[in-house]
């Protein structure tokens, strides 16, 4: 039983019952009954609306991802009481739904979300700093790492390192891949090999998945900005939602500062953003430059005036620049250079002659850094004040492309193959020397060709029988095609799971006998190795059996077994290879 | 890779070159064969720089008489660039050099970089302070030979630098070792072993094989006077970036007086008669001693050079300064006070005029000597006579900066950055009396044509770029000018006046396009677009500028790079974008940078952009054409996957300065004003655009926002490189149309290459000796010919070759496109 959060009063369609908010769900019971009849994961929650402070009913609705109407709950208890179960509700589901915002797409991950968030943090803040290097011969460089790139390394290997995580993680891969899940269920539920033997080879599944999860969605881009609807009578109105308090404490550290220098001690929570956007500082964060024009409209006011900063509007930032910024970017040494010469520019190339665009201009850039920030923590990666690698003035493609290390295909008897290549190559050689003669040869062979051309004549029965070949030829296919599909649905799906489970083995038998590429299976003893593939052909042996059996069967239906025994033959002659391979291989280990 | 032009070994560092840097090198010997002059125009990204380090040092190692190369950039990012592919390049020298004495050479080719001591000053005080000038006069104050000797003679006195002490301790000409050092690792070097950066490379400069530095020492007289003073006559000059070289001799000989100024300057003026009255009392013999030198002539201190420059140093150029002896009349240090004091008020006085003026430097001369006349005869009973009178404020005037000089040297003054004002003024005074052709002097009373409180400003422009940079042709034997964009080529001989030897545009080969211009005439409601004046602020026009961002930020990938004709519009259109909603939409899909006043602010902001796109955030830069950003800053691969030339960047035709400089181009030159302005515009707009490539397999879109693009004129003037690739259809198009372009463009592009560029546009060693082969039997038809039809003319071998036979090639890859399309 999840742990339970808050509870409260409240009611549901008229209904009376109990609200109730768990580390992982919001589910409501109807009074008298034991089963909640809505019950919602709160990964899904995507927004929440609460009734104005001083409406009669106590209300709180809230929208789930993919669907908006979401549940109205009406909090039943006294209004004192109930306004205070609804601001805990509040606050807990506005953290909630924070976290599903920065989350992926919360459909379709449910995972307890600490253990989950954790995870990602990690994985973002290793993935940032690594760079790939690209060989030189890739055509198009680009700085950019590589999402699938960086996530190879900096996601943490999570096999092995916490069961129920990776237990999350195939299941969610066999749910999504059911062809898998189906040779998962055959193999490993029936008992036939080991989970763990299972996985061992499709580790990189398990990865891709662990990386694809821990991708995030970052902050939205824009800029807070909350806008004033018009509403008759002159009044203007501004929605707030906890999403855009959230927001606005994020963005303005001091609107934070005074919402909690004053409420609730000083202003109401609702009289707090009431003064808020009628205050001069809500028009300094506005982010419009018509904002300074409001400017006398806008009455002063004693608390929020407190908090004014003077506009951000000189040609030197407010902000103090400390940071040191790379060379090659360095537009101050540029400045530094030299002492200023010649005229002053004229008006239109002084930069910040309009002063009202300046605070403007910073917010922007303030803003896109902040998100920047947000995504790849504080500060440039590796912050390079020297330039050590000179990838910034280097030309790649005026490198050898032979010079970068590429991989070597391995394959075996290589000097014969190379040996093939030359003779190839000198036979071309040879008959490369003579162009002369071949262009003369072609020049007389077709001198004459009008003349050639009457004379040709078709003999009537060759091509009577070319056409009948040909046309039996389409008569057979199409033959052939029809009665492909002639096998039973069972029958077919019996046949494909005996050869996806051959398949299966041939890989583990052949996975355990080669050794792997992978650094991950290292683990395993050579001992091991030689136990498993044992394994593994005791039970490709019975493969034969079984590929009988269904022969058998098809017989017994009355099918055509011969065309069974055609489709199971490159199995079984793999099968047959494994098993050869495999006696050998003991006979000479025995000699 | 190493081959043979003629008989000079080139070492190339990388396995393949480029056929245009090839063409690039072998017109780059040739130049310096002939010790002649040459304008070369190599497209953007194709390695300019790494060929013309690698043709110049190979020639330098080559012949017994090293001649210097003396490397001029626009920007610290460029010169620093420079270094770097220079320390490279010597690596690669080091590193293929076949005996241990070949090693030897290389390891002892020795190349640096300077900047300002702000740059370069690593004292914890004084590298803390954020003005440039205060650097220099903190530094100065610690570093002149007065204060040393006190200091040497009395530890403890005086404050002085340590990083600059040990140094003297150090042998000269080995105060680093021998090598090639960025601006990063003399910093490192100087703090490593506690000797000064900036000295140590003032000091190195007679001993170094490349010095790489911005075109201001060169062209600025106040500098280049100490900086470039003892550079050998057979020097090689190159001026890399050079499309706005006009524009750097034209501010080096160019000031500007507003009345902050001058009040600061009679301040000033004001300290100096106290001090002079002080030392009086004091010390007397000291200003007897300066008296009796200025008698004799004046007589430098050489000592002291180094530590005077730019701010003690005779704004005019070499061969204008006066080899005379101060005059009489301003030898006592009281009577020059005296002078000057009249000369600001005089200024003052002008200043309060209310409406424009505009003369010549004679004209002025002529009033200040009517006015200045009546007032000073009662002072001077020696001179009487109005020719006296004109003769004594010339002197004075000319002698001006000199004289402050000798003053302030002997008075020993510190922080010289408070009398920054007065040096202005008395540079202004020789300035204006030593030149009288191709200068003008404006009064503007009022910033803005509707502003009413007056706030004015003296200008003395120079209109004549080729006064500053005709010592430098005058002085060394080969002067390269180089650029991406650098079109038309004939301009830049007319208006600099000198004739090179060499004067080449290379074409961009290419086995796929590599980048997309598009000219975008209309939005997609097929309302025309400009940036003209008139039609700017147009809601329509902004809104449509708006939409082509916005699209373009959905479908390209990583950065753009967005460039606005002014500060003034781009400030204003960005408000404008953002109370439209337009801006709103650009967030959704990527990071927004806007360039601000602050050089700093924005160097984070530019770091910050690129941070997101190495990320895959992606980000839109919005900067300002002629701006910070669009000099020296490179966005090459996914840096810049798009540039939007928002407008064409036309200079403000409104300012008085520039309708000077018009008119002046007009009468001396014959270039007319349109055809300059036209020029001017578009040469800006080529750099801005051509900054996105960097190698053949990168790749970029650049946008032309605006109709005037359009016109066959405009077009003419960008650089062939670019202009080839302007389709008829991609010329003017409407919003929608240029995105289905993009697209297109895009999804072609990101395939992998696998036609083989080797040989086409990758040239492997053996291409290069194929083309040699072929250009040596053309040469050899050539001359059959020749001898065969002696009434040839002499001159048409010198001008074929290689590069003509690239053009026809290229010719036909062209077509070949052409009719692909």
């Amino acid at each position: 039983m999840p742990t339970s959060v808050c509870t409260a009063k409240a009611s549901y369609k008229k209904l009376p019952g109990t609200l109730q908010l768990t580390d992982t769900h919001l589910q409501w019971t109807q009074d008298g009954k034991s089963v909640p009849s809505v019950r919602v994961l709160n990964a899904d929650a995507a927004s929440l609306f609460c009734s104005k402070a001083g409406a009669a009913q106590v209300r709180m609705k809230l929208a789930l991802v993919g669907d908006d109407i979401g549940h109205n709950f009406t909090f039943t208890s006294p209004q004192l009481v109930a306004l205070n179960e609804r601001e805990k509700f509040k606050t807990q589901l506005t953290t909630i739904i924070g976290r599903n915002k920065g989350a992926p797409d919360s459909a379709a991950v449910r995972l307890p979300v600490s253990a989950y968030t954790h995870s990602a943090s990690t994985s973002v803040a290793n993935a940032s700093p690594t760079k790939l290097s690209l060989s030189s011969s890739k055509p198009s460089t680009s700085r950019a790492a590589s999402v699938s790139s960086s996530d190879n390394r900096a996601t943490p290997i999570l096999t092995g390192n916490d069961p129920a995580q990776d237990f999350r993680l195939r299941k969610t891969i066999l749910l999504g891949n059911p062809e898998l899940g189906a040779l998962h269920r055959e193999l490993v539920i029936g008992g036939q090999i080991t989970e763990a033997e299972f996985w061992e080879g499709r580790e990189h599944l398990v990865l891709a998945q662990a990386a694809a999860e821990s991708q995030r969605k970052g902050k939205p881009g824009q800029l807070v900005d909350p806008r004033p609807e018009t509403v008759e009578g002159g009044e203007v109105k501004i929605r707030i939602t906890p999403q855009l308090v959230h927001d606005i404490f994020d963005e303005y550290p001091v609107v934070a500062k005074a919402y909690s220098d004053t409420v609730p001690d000083k202003l109401s929570e609702e009289h707090f953003w009431k003064r808020y956007f009628q205050s001069k500082l809500f028009n300094a964060h506005r982010a419009s430059i018509r904002s300074s024009a409001t400017q006398h409209v806008v009455k002063a006011d004693p608390i929020f005036d407190k908090y004014l900063e003077k506009d951000d509007d000189e040609l030197e930032p407010r902000r103090q620049l400390t940071d040191q910024v790379e060379l090659y970017v360095d537009l101050a040494a540029t400045r530094e250079d030299h002492e200023e010469t010649g005229n002053g520019k004229d008006v239109t190339m002084q930069a910040g002659r309009q002063r009202g665009a300046l605070p403007l201009i910073r917010k922007f850039n303030e803003h896109s850094e902040r998100l920047l920030n947000a995504a790849l923590g504080d500060g440039p990666p590796t912050k390079r004040r020297r330039v050590e690698d000179d990838a910034q003035i280097d030309l790649d493609d005026l490198h050898d492309p032979e010079l970068s290390t590429g991989i070597i295909l391995e394959m075996q008897d290589r000097q014969r193959y190379f040996e093939g290549r030359k003779a190839a190559n000198s036979d071309d050689a040879r008959k490369n020397i003579d162009f002369g003669s071949i262009i003369q040869e072609a020049k007389t062979n077709i001198s004459q060709w009008e003349a050639d051309l009457a004379q040709l004549k078709l003999e009537r029965k060759p091509g009577d029988a070319a056409l009948l070949s040909m046309t039996q030829n389409v008569a057979a296919r199409l033959d052939v095609r029809s009665k492909t599909n002639d096998l039973p649905n069972g029958f077919f799906r019996q046949m494909t799971t005996c050869q996806t489970a051959a398949n299966e083995f041939l890989r583990q038998f052949w996975s355990a006998t080669y050794p792997s590429g992978y650094e991950l299976s290292t683990a395993v003893t050579p001992a091991q190795k030689a136990a498993k593939a044992t394994k593994m052909i005791g039970y490709l042996a019975k493969t034969h059996e079984k590929v009988e059996a269904i022969v058998r069967a098809a017989q017994q239906q009355g099918l055509d077994a011969n065309k069974i025994e055609i489709a199971m033959k490159p199995i079984l002659t793999a099968v047959d290879r494994a098993l050869a391979f495999h006696r050998n291989k003991k006979v000479s280990r025995g000699s | 890779m190493k081959f043979y032009i003629d008989n000079l070994p080139i070492i190339f560092p990388y396995d393949r070159i480029y056929p245009e840097q090839y063409a690039y090198m072998c017109d780059l010997k040739r130049t310096l064969d002939a010790e002649g002059h040459c304008v070369l125009e190599m497209p953007s990204g194709t390695g300019k720089t790494v060929s013309l380090l690698s043709l110049i040092v190979s020639y330098q190692q080559f012949h017994p008489a090293r001649r210097k190369l003396i490397y001029c950039s626009r920007t610290v990012p460029e010169i620093e660039k420079a270094l770097a592919e220079l320390k490279r390049l010597l690596a690669y020298r080091i590193e293929c050099a076949e005996t241990e004495e070949g090693k030897q050479k290389e390891r002892s080719f020795t190349g640096l970089g300077l900047t300002s001591r702000k740059n370069l000053c690593i004292h914890p005080e004084v590298s803390k302070e954020k003005k440039g000038k205060v650097v220099d006069a903190r530094c100065r104050d610690m570093t002149n030979a007065a204060v040393c000797e006190k200091g040497r003679a009395d530890p403890g006195s005086v404050e002085l630098c340590d990083w600059h002490e040990n140094l003297g301790k150090l042998e000269p000409g080995s105060l680093i070792p021998p090598g090639i050092s960025t601006l990063a690792d003399i910093l490192q070097y100087g703090r490593d072993n506690i000797t000064c950066p900036y000295f140590t490379v003032r000091r190195m400069l007679p001993f170094v094989d490349v010095i790489i530095y911005s075109f201001h020492y060169l062209l600025d007289p106040k500098v280049a006077e100490q900086v470039s003073k003892e550079m050998t006559k057979d020097a090689i000059v190159v001026f890399d970036e050079a499309h706005n070289i006009d524009n750097v001799c034209i501010e080096s000989l160019s000031i500007d007086l507003t009345r902050p100024m001058l009040d600061s300057a009679s301040r000033s003026i004001g300290k100096l008669g106290e001090k002079i009255e002080e030392i009086k009392t004091t010390d007397a013999a000291k200003l007897q001693n300066e008296y009796a030198k200025l008698v004799e002539g004046l007589q430098d201190d050489p000592q002291d050079d180094e530590v005077r420059d730019g701010f003690m140093t005779s704004p005019v150029l070499p061969e204008d300064l006066l080899n005379e002896a101060i005059p009489g009349n301003i030898r006592k240090a009281e009577h020059f006070i005296a002078f000057l004091k009249r000369f600001v008020e005089y200024l003052k006085t002008r200043m309060r005029v209310l409406h424009v003026v505009a003369e010549t430097p004679l004209s002025f001369l002529q009033h200040l000597k009517d006015i200045t006349y009546i007032e000073r005869r009662p002072l001077r009973p020696v001179f009487s006579g109005a020719d006296c009178g004109s003769a004594l404020a010339d002197s004075f005037l000319r002698f001006c900066a000199e004289r402050l000089q000798s003053l302030i040297r002997t008075l020993e003054l510190s922080r010289l950055d408070e009398h920054a004002a007065l040096q202005k003024v008395s540079g202004f005074a020789t300035l204006v009396s030593t030149y009288e052709k191709g200068f003008l002097l404006i009064l503007e009373p009022f910033e803005t044509e509707n502003a009413t409180v007056p706030n004015p400003i003296f200008h003395f422009t120079c209109l004549d770029p080729s006064l500053a940079i005709k010592p430098v042709f005058e002085r060394f034997s080969s002067v390269v000018i180089t650029s991406g964009t650098i079109s038309p080529l004939d301009m830049y001989p007319k208006m600099l006046q000198f004739s090179p030897v060499v004067q080449e545009t290379y074409p961009m080969t290419l086995t796929r396009n590599a980048f997309l211009p598009l000219v975008i005439t209309r939005g997609s409601d097929q309302v025309a677009i400009s940036s003209r004046f008139e039609v700017r602020n147009d809601p329509a026009v902004v809104r449509n500028f708006g939409s082509i961002l916005v699209e373009y930020s959905k479908i390209v990938p990583d950065g753009i790079v967005a460039f606005f004709p002014s500060y003034l519009y781009m400030e204003s259109i960005v408000a404008a974008w953002n109370d439209m909603g337009i801006l709103n939409e650009v967030w959704k899909n990527k990071l927004i940078f806007v360039e601000t006043p602050d050089a700093n602010e924005t160097s984070i902001a530019l770091e910050n952009y690129r941070r997101a796109c190495d990320n895959g955030r992606g980000a839109v830069l919005l900067s300002v054409a002629r701006g910070k950003v669009s000099e020296g800053i490179d966005f090459d691969h996914n840096y810049g996957r798009a540039v939007i030339m928002f407008g064409v960047p036309y200079q403000y035709t409104e300012s008085r300065i520039l309708k000077a400089r018009l008119e002046y181009l007009r009468d001396a030159y014959r270039i007319r004003e349109s055809e300059f302005l036209g020029f001017d515009a578009m040469r800006n707009a080529a750099q801005c655009v051509g900054r996105v490539l960097r190698g053949k397999t990168d790749w970029g879109l650049m946008v032309f926002a605006d109709k005037r693009f359009a016109r066959a004129d405009k077009r003419a003037k960008l650089p062939r490189w670019i202009n080839q690739y302007i389709t008829d259809t991609g010329s003017n198009l409407s919003t929608d149309m240029a995105l289905t372009l993009s697209k297109l463009f895009m999804r072609t592009i990101s395939q992998n290459p696998n036609e083989n560029q080797t040989g086409v546009s990758l040239w492997t060693l053996e291409d290069i000796e194929k083309a040699q082969a072929k250009q040596r039997a053309e040469a050899m038809a050539m001359e059959v010919e020749r001898q065969a039809n002696t009434m040839d003319d002499e001159d048409e071998f010198e001008d074929g070759g290689i590069s003509d036979r690239m053009l026809a090639d290229f010719d036909m890859d062209g077509g070949g496109w052409k009719s692909l399309q």
